[in-house]
């Protein structure tokens, strides 16, 4: 930890409890190490409200002299559905502010929490929890010409998209395991327990999650968010049904604004079909059908360019995934996926977890602009 | 004369390799195309190619793809420590995986056969 003079430096025990409170699921290790705790008093000189992510600038009073240090925190969209308004800090504030330091050293640290010295009010704090839910289950929305479930607002519905997935990372269903909103262990012992990995895959992991994630290629290099992970994003994602072409098209409020799109058509799921060149790619090559109210996913094709969940699994080109999408009320989808990956899995195994619907919310426009290799 | 030209070509091969950036490779560490040398080794020259692959059991490969065409015996990983072993068409080669989480990883340790030895150094292209 570093020594600064005039700057408050807390311990990394209250910096990682304070970081458990934050809900940012972004891939922020890769720039801030969550083992370099720190805490900032000072003076807002202005706040600079844009995606993908909002900064304050602070004059924090070092040797009598101020020092201007960036506090980076959530995307605006995030930061408006918790309540929050560009002017909800304003310059000349007072304020203490908790959080990570930069990787490079720079006067840069992500802000797990935002507090206003005189009132020690927190302004900025944002909740991983989705809004709550009517107390009896609305029906499913269901399309005229087929009775199939809608995935997304349905006909003549507002529009929405679905986020505030229940689970943050991969790990297979019936294992029991702490980790933060990153996908980072909290013991590393567990690591084996999170799913069947081969020895390299698992010495692969653990060497990521050591490492607290900094080599996540989402962030350092803006790589999509390919397989499962783009379902464990807080910005959300739309499910867009073009029944005419019997596709759906899988839109995500993270990594560029990219588009996934599920073939419904009945087209071979392997290989080059009218010309599409949708693999092999970050999002393979993804087919699907009704099963009753469940719409089956078979997709193939990876490349091997991204890590596809929070906290770092390696999966290889030998992926396939089999994914079960079910609406099970007007608010919920649920949302399993079955990994199969001889190249760095012993056996197939799932996962699931489910994902809340936002009525009237559009995807909030998020760009990746780090790209920092 | 024949074996100049081949070397040359190899030479050339190597650096537009070099001249691009390394893919990304988030998988099997082994996998790719590597470029280094095998310094000392007067039967094949100090400038090694290997390409590698990993089919869920295995790691196979070839090494001088091209040119001396060496089919890779055994690739030995010890995920404990990121340490290789590589056989192939008498050679031995034992070395450690270093920088794991870039692209451009390298393999680096020494080479042996009945005919020398060495210092070894490749880089994933």
């Amino acid at each position: 930890m570093k020594r600064l003079s005039g700057i408050k430096i807390i311990s990394t025990a209250i910096g990682i409890m304070i970081t458990s409170l934050a809900s940012a699921h972004h891939p922020i290790h890769g720039k801030f190490d969550p083992a370099e705790a720190m805490q900032l008093s000072g003076i807002v000189t202005k706040v600079d409200w844009r995606s993908p992510h909002v900064h304050i600038f602070l004059n924090v009073t070092n040797n009598n002299q101020p020092v201007n240090w960036a506090i980076e925190l959530e995307n605006p969209s995030i930061l408006v559905d918790n309540g929050w308004k560009e002017d909800s800090l304003e310059p000349g504030a007072a304020i203490i502010v908790a959080g990570m330091r930069a990787r490079d050293g720079s006067r840069q640290i992500w802000g797990d929490s935002v507090t206003l010295s005189d009132s020690g009010r927190q302004v900025y704090s944002v909740s991983s929890k989705a809004p709550a839910k009517p107390l009896t289950g609305r029906p499913v929305p269901r399309w005229p010409s087929d009775n199939k479930p809608a995935l997304g607002a349905g006909p003549g519905g507002i529009g929405g998209i679905w986020s505030y997935p229940s689970e943050k990372a991969l790990v297979e269903d019936g294992v029991n395991i702490s980790m933060n909103e990153y996908g980072l262990l909290d013991n590393i012992d567990d690591a084996a327990r999170v799913a069947p990995m081969q020895d390299w895959a698992l010495a692969r992991y653990v060497h990521r999650q050591q490492r607290q994630l900094q080599d996540d290629p989402t962030y350092l290099n803006c790589k999509p968010p390919g397989g499962p992970r783009q379902y464990q994003s807080d910005l959300g994602l739309q499910l867009i049904e073009d029944k005419k072409n019997e596709r759906i098209f899988v839109l995500l409020g993270s990594g560029n604004r990219n588009y996934r799109l599920i073939y419904l058509d009945g087209r071979d799921p392997s290989g080059q079909v009218g010309g599409d060149d949708d693999n092999p790619l970050y999002y393979g090559r993804s087919t699907g059908n009704w099963e009753g109210d469940t719409l089956v996913v078979n997709t193939t094709g990876f490349n091997e360019d991204f890590w596809f969940t929070n906290g770092g699994l390696p999966h290889t080109n030998r992926l396939s995934m089999v994914e079960k999408f079910t609406r099970t009320d007007f608010d919920t989808l649920h949302y399993e996926v079955t990994i199969d990956d001889p190249g760095a899995y012993t056996r197939p195994w799932t996962a699931s977890w489910e994902l809340s619907w936002l009525g009237g919310k559009e995807l909030p426009f998020s760009l990746c602009q780090h790209n920092r290799q | 004369m024949y074996k100049g030209l081949i070397k040359g070509l190899s030479v050339i091969i190597g650096v537009v390799f070099l001249s691009f950036g390394a893919l990304a490779q988030e998988g099997h560490p082994l996998k790719g195309s590597w470029i280094g040398e095998w310094s000392g080794n007067t039967t094949h020259g100090d400038f090694v190619l290997i390409v590698m692959d990993w089919n869920g059991e295995e790691v196979t490969g070839m090494i001088n793809p091209g040119t001396d065409n060496m089919e890779i015996e055994s690739v030995e990983l010890d995920p404990t420590d990121w340490s290789v072993v590589i056989s192939a068409d008498g050679y031995t080669i034992d070395a450690m995986i270093e920088n794991l989480e870039l692209p451009s990883r390298a393999l680096s340790g020494s080479w042996r056969s009945s005919n020398g030895r060495g210092d070894f150094e490749i880089v994933r292209q």
